[in-house]
């Protein structure tokens, strides 16, 4: 469905100086700084999935998907969606996409919801049976008729954001760029966009991509995610690979009765592995064992073996490492090695 | 043909209902044009009672009012400002929104500045025109405009429209590269002023000038539908101005894609 091939963009400011001098200094001179926004990316994406772009800041993110929406040329590279480069066809490309900016509308502020639907019926040609049909599982899925009639202006913000939903998906597009499209929600709002995308993907076979800081998005809507940072993509594959690969740490948190018992246990030299690949701490307040180690070296119920050989324990907890801990620890030390 | 102005009509009508919306700030602006219009019309007044001649730039003092006052209704009903439309997509990144939809960015944008020219000529363009008339034809005794003056007006005020609005498209392209044009508008309306002949009949101006504002598109703005109102051209000479008009339309017409055509290729999107 979408194919993104070495894609670049580069953007191009005058440089700036510090101070006011700077400032005088920029008048005349004519440096100009090059940012590469987008480095070098390329994946494909086929029909139906749902693939979550994510990244830090600034990493580029955005800016992808404006390239792929037809609104930013690529300096290098080039994309096609469905077929059509969207940046030599925009008006084509527009018909088979819809689009949701988190931080923008497209809806006409001063106008009632409704108005705005009715302009968007025309503008992508919608016939009056597909019109009924789709507004009847929008209101459905999003709850727009409790404020059809309003000005868009006077809506909350989950409000328009379901409007905005509604609105990019009128025309049944076959591929849907949603730029975190949860930003700012509450938890009861964020679940139903949710499942609203879940069931848009599910019933129209619609091509998703969605990027988020989100976790919680990724994990409920995303079988793919693609990482990028500083421009460059560093991870491109399915969720449970890269808990697979990241995801290592497993953490056992036992309640001991015997404190004192278990206090001489040193678990590194007990199952012959490396010290950074078990690590224990005890917490003296709550009486808390608290083992650390990697999940392909050891097993979980070897650790609670050895412990339960020596004292006796009332509780026991087993984690994983969360997404939200992989997705940190790779904004802080970039480049992803497989 | 058809299938497009039922794509770009809502922008129109949308536009209407957008006027509406803020009701206060539109009559405010009528009464701010008004006072424009009526200190234009005393300043004239004094420069005609002063003068020994009864006939200025080739107009008399009765003319002269008419005259106000139809640069009044004419150019508050054709430069309706796209450039704004577009600075404010830039400022605040909108334009983005624009560029997803399977539209032409410039005929929305016409298509929304025709709604603002509706609005304009109902509200209250329409009344000091027919106001006028009966002025002129009660208290100064000059006969009533004809019927046939009226439709060559309109077509010619449509004309105007688009010069307007297309030149502005490309002036409004400005602020894709500067993004803030505030201040350029401010001189670019000061400029207008001048040289469409909205503050001073362009008849006044001396030969030299006057032959070089010819090569522009200013004066197709307001002064040539006014003075076909006013029944100043006949002839081959009317022919002209509605073909120059008619001109002007292409030209800026295929100066705007060309411009906008640069302008995509380098387009940055402020603000995420």
């Amino acid at each position: 469905m979408i194919k993104v091939d070495h894609i670049s963009k580069d953007f191009i400011s005058p440089k700036k100086y510090p101070g006011l001098k700077g400032a005088v200094k920029g008048l005349f001179s004519s440096e100009k700084t090059v940012k590469t926004a987008v480095d070098d990316i390329s994946f494909t994406i086929q029909k139906g999935e749902i693939v979550g772009y994510i990244g830090s800041n600034g990493a580029g993110k955005s800016t992808t998907i404006k390239m792929m929406t037809g609104i930013l040329t690529p300096t290098r590279g080039e994309c096609t969606v469905a077929g059509i480069d969207p940046n030599k066809r925009r008006k084509e490309n527009a018909q088979n996409i819809g689009v949701v900016f988190g931080q923008r509308t497209q809806l006409w502020w001063d106008l009632p919801l409704s108005e705005s639907f009715t302009i968007l019926k025309e503008i992508y040609n919608v016939s009056d049976d597909d019109y009924a049909e789709r507004m009847e599982f929008l209101n459905r899925v999003l709850e727009l008729q409790e404020f059809f009639d309003r000005p868009v202006r006077t809506l909350s913000l989950g409000q328009r954001m379901r409007a905005d939903l509604g609105a990019a998906l009128l025309h049944n597009p076959k591929v849907l760029y949603l730029d975190e499209p949860t930003i700012g929600l509450d938890l009861v709002v964020k679940d139903n966009i949710r499942e609203a995308i879940k069931e848009i993907n599910e019933k129209y076979q619609t091509t998703v991509i969605l990027t988020t800081h989100d976790i919680g998005d990724i994990e409920e809507l995303c079988s793919r995610i693609i990482i990028i940072d500083e421009g460059k993509k560093i991870y491109d594959g399915s969720l449970t690979e890269l808990k697979d690969i990241y995801g290592t740490k497993r953490e056992v948190s036992m309640e001991i009765k015997q404190p004192e018992k278990v206090k001489e246990l040193h678990f590194a030299r007990l199952f012959g592995v490396e010290e950074e690949d078990c690590r224990s701490e005890f917490d003296k307040e709550n009486s808390v064992l608290c083992v650390t180690f990697d999940k392909h070296k050891i097993q979980a119920p070897q650790v609670l073996s050895a412990v339960m050989d020596v004292a006796e324990v009332t509780d026991v907890q087993i984690q994983e490492t969360e997404l939200a801990e992989i997705v940190r620890e790779i904004y802080h030390h970039g480049v992803i090695e497989r | 043909m058809r299938k497009s102005l039922k794509i770009y009509l809502p922008f129109t009508l949308n536009e209407l209902k957008r006027q509406m919306a803020y009701k206060g700030a539109f009559y405010l602006f009528i009464l701010i044009s008004m006072f424009g219009a009526f200190i234009n019309y005393y300043l004239w007044m004094a420069i005609y009672s002063s003068s020994d001649k009864t006939t200025l730039g080739g107009m008399t003092q009765n003319e002269m009012i008419v005259y106000v006052f139809m640069v009044y209704v004419t150019s508050s009903v054709v430069s309706i400002s796209i450039a704004n439309f577009v600075s404010d997509d830039v400022v605040k990144g909108t334009v983005a929104m624009n560029l997803i939809r399977p539209i032409d960015y410039r005929l929305s944008l016409i298509s929304r500045a025709a709604g603002n020219m509706i609005y304009h000529f109902l509200v209250p363009s329409v009344f000091i025109w027919i106001g006028v008339e009966i002025y002129k034809v009660k208290v100064f005794g000059l006969p009533a405009v004809s019927v046939w003056n009226i439709l060559l007006y309109l077509s010619s005020c449509v004309m105007s429209f688009l010069i307007y609005v297309l030149f502005d498209f490309c002036f409004g392209m400005i602020a894709f590269f500067t993004t803030y044009i505030f201040g350029l508008m401010m001189i670019k309306n000061a400029l207008l002023g001048f040289l469409t002949g909205q503050l001073i009949p362009i008849s006044f101006f001396p030969e030299v000038l006057q032959r070089a504002f010819d090569f522009l598109p200013f004066s197709s703005m307001v002064y040539t539908p006014v003075m076909i109102y006013l029944g100043k051209y006949s002839g081959k000479m009317l022919g002209f101005m509605l073909i120059r008009q008619a001109v002007w339309v292409i030209l800026l017409y295929v100066l705007g894609s060309l411009i906008w055509k640069k302008v995509t290729k380098r387009l940055v999107v402020l603000g995420g």
